[in-house]
């Protein structure tokens, strides 16, 4: 599963679906992704403007999270979306961490809807990189440093958590990496190496430093065994405070909550090229045997060479002279059953009185015996 | 390097030639009836019926990790190749590709669906073979394979670590 786009597809296509709505619809549907989230979309044809979505999903990590579950730095994100048009709704419905109102009439149609729209269908990811971007904003502070050395293990996608730890002007985000097959496993080693390599290089001195271990880091002694067992190592990534300067916060938090994703769409695609390629190379070992050989080829070559005698003789296959062979003994045995008995000077009798005389010119004479 | 790699393409063709003689010898097939069952033609070298009619195998080696072994009857001849795997990687390539291509044995013909021991792949070549296809272009053929094969896996293995390079290089890009 990888789905790198932060809007929910099924939620954006049913939003839009309502705004592009001639007449009012009456909607009441509830939508599941990732196994863990929940969307409820609700609008009547009484409100006919008026659309209320909700909200359920697991939040990155309970121990930073206020008590209704989302932070101030979250609510005023989803309020900057649309203000006009996008209403949070407090309290939010039972099972639901937050309760949108949509007034899908203040959204200007055209381009300008699906953007919106768009944005709109982003909020859970906003909801749970909120919190991402709450710890990474504090990489510098000192105030933080006061016993914050424990990681902090935080959950993304269900069965893929990963720790961050707070260090001295630094944050490490370590992802302990599993996978269900062998092959899956070699092709992220590879990928992780090859991530090492061009991490250390030069040319990307500014992007955090990257390391791969089989081994759980120190920073992870004390977790539970559970969350330390892997078939794939560790990947950590340092992140200092250049990495969360402005805008690049936002690409930041998201490439780490996808990291896993990444990856496992990277190790996908791989077998897929390893399998395209495996049948293209059947193709072209099927045509070695099956090619006319070079054998083949020649004789074809010399079939119409050579006119003299010698060569044709040369050249005659072995059903030929079988059939020359076949043809003179055929012609041996039809002459001894024209004459069955041997006469003594018969020869001399068929030549003489049996012959058909040739017509020869008038100054030729025919000699008699 | 380039010594290296030329030493290395050296062995390899005085491999292949090693083989490509051998298979030359030991293809001198001809049809050959079952003694132990009446009406029955099954190729010698599997069922090993009468030790009379199997000659000894020749095992070619180039290294430990890369050999060849033709065992000849007959009326048929068995050829298993262990391919080279230097690393993890380029075992499941191997593996992955070999697997790929016995599940597709009948496009070949002479493709053994299932290796002998201890080998990697395997052909079997019976005198029907040797009939209907000529014999100069059948040891070609396996010449090529294994030579194809080498090259295949060398070739997916540097495949693999350049997109690898190029995905993480992509990766990196979004933090800078």
């Amino acid at each position: 599963m990888a789905c790198f786009d932060r809007a929910s597809p099924a939620l954006k296509e049913t939003l839009l679906k309502l705004h592009c709505a001639k007449k009012p619809m009456e909607i009441d549907q509830r939508i599941y992704e990732f196994g863990a989230v929940e969307y409820h979309v609700q609008s009547s044809v009484s409100e006919p403007y008026l659309t209320h979505l909700s909200i359920s999903t697991p939040l990155l990590s309970e121990e930073f999270s206020s008590s209704n579950g989302l932070s101030y730095d979250a609510i005023q994100m989803i309020k900057e979306i649309r203000a006009d048009a996008l209403e949070i709704v407090e309290p939010a419905k039972d099972g639901y961490q937050l309760t949108i109102r949509l007034n899908l009439s203040k959204i200007p149609p055209g381009k300008e809807s699906i953007k919106v729209i768009t944005e709109i269908s982003t909020v859970q990811a906003k909801l749970l990189s909120c919190q991402l971007k709450e710890m990474l904003r504090n990489v510098n502070s000192q105030e933080q440093l006061q016993g914050m050395y424990r990681p902090i293990k935080l959950v993304y996608h269900h069965r893929e958590p990963f720790f961050v730890i707070r260090q001295p002007r630094k944050i490490t985000a370590v992802f302990p990496m599993r996978f269900k097959e062998d092959p899956d496993v070699i092709i992220a080693t590879a990928f992780f190496q090859e991530l090492m390599d061009v991490g250390s290089s030069e040319e990307w001195a500014k992007a955090p430093p990257c390391t791969w271990s089989p081994i759980p880091p120190a920073e992870l002694r004390g977790e539970p065994l559970e969350d330390l067992s892997t078939n794939c190592g560790f990947v950590s990534f340092d992140i200092t405070s250049h990495h969360v300067k402005g805008k690049r916060l936002d690409r930041t938090v998201w490439s780490l909550l996808n990291f896993h994703a990444f990856v496992k769409y990277h190790v996908k695609c791989t077998r897929g090229f390893i399998q395209r390629r495996m049948r293209k190379r059947l193709d072209s070992l099927v045509k070695i045997l099956h090619s006319e050989g070079p054998d083949e080829e020649r004789e074809h070559e010399e079939e119409p060479k050579g006119c003299g005698c010698m060569s044709s003789f040369a050249s005659t296959s072995r059903a030929k002279n079988l059939k020359r062979r076949c043809r003179n003994l055929f012609v041996r045995k039809s002459n001894r059953i024209r004459s069955p008995v041997k006469v003594r000077g018969g020869m001399r009798f068929r030549h003489r009185w049996l012959k058909i005389q040739k017509f020869s010119s008038p100054r030729r004479y025919t000699k008699l015996d | 390097m380039a010594g290296c790699r030329k030493f290395l393409a050296g062995t390899l063709r005085l491999y292949l030639t090693c083989i490509r003689n051998t298979l030359e010898a030991a293809m001198c097939l001809q049809n050959f009836p079952c003694q132990e069952v009446e009406r029955h033609n099954k190729p010698e070298v599997e069922l090993k019926t009468s030790s009379e009619l199997i000659l000894n195998p020749i095992l070619i080696c180039r290294n430990e990790a890369e050999k060849c072994l033709i065992e000849t009857s007959i009326n048929s001849l068995r050829i298993s190749l262990k391919v080279r795997q230097a690393d993890e990687l380029e075992n499941i390539l191997t593996k992955k590709f070999l697997r790929f291509l016995s599940m597709r044995a009948e496009a070949f013909q002479v493709l053994r669906r299932k290796p002998v021991p201890g080998y990697d792949i395997s052909f079997l070549i019976t005198n029907y073979h040797c009939e209907d296809m000529q014999k100069s272009k059948l040891i070609d053929f396996i010449v090529q394979f294994m030579e194809d094969i080498d090259k295949e896996i060398s070739e997916l293995k540097m495949s693999v670590n350049t997109r690898g390079r190029l995905v993480a290089a992509e990766f990196l890009k979004q933090f800078i």
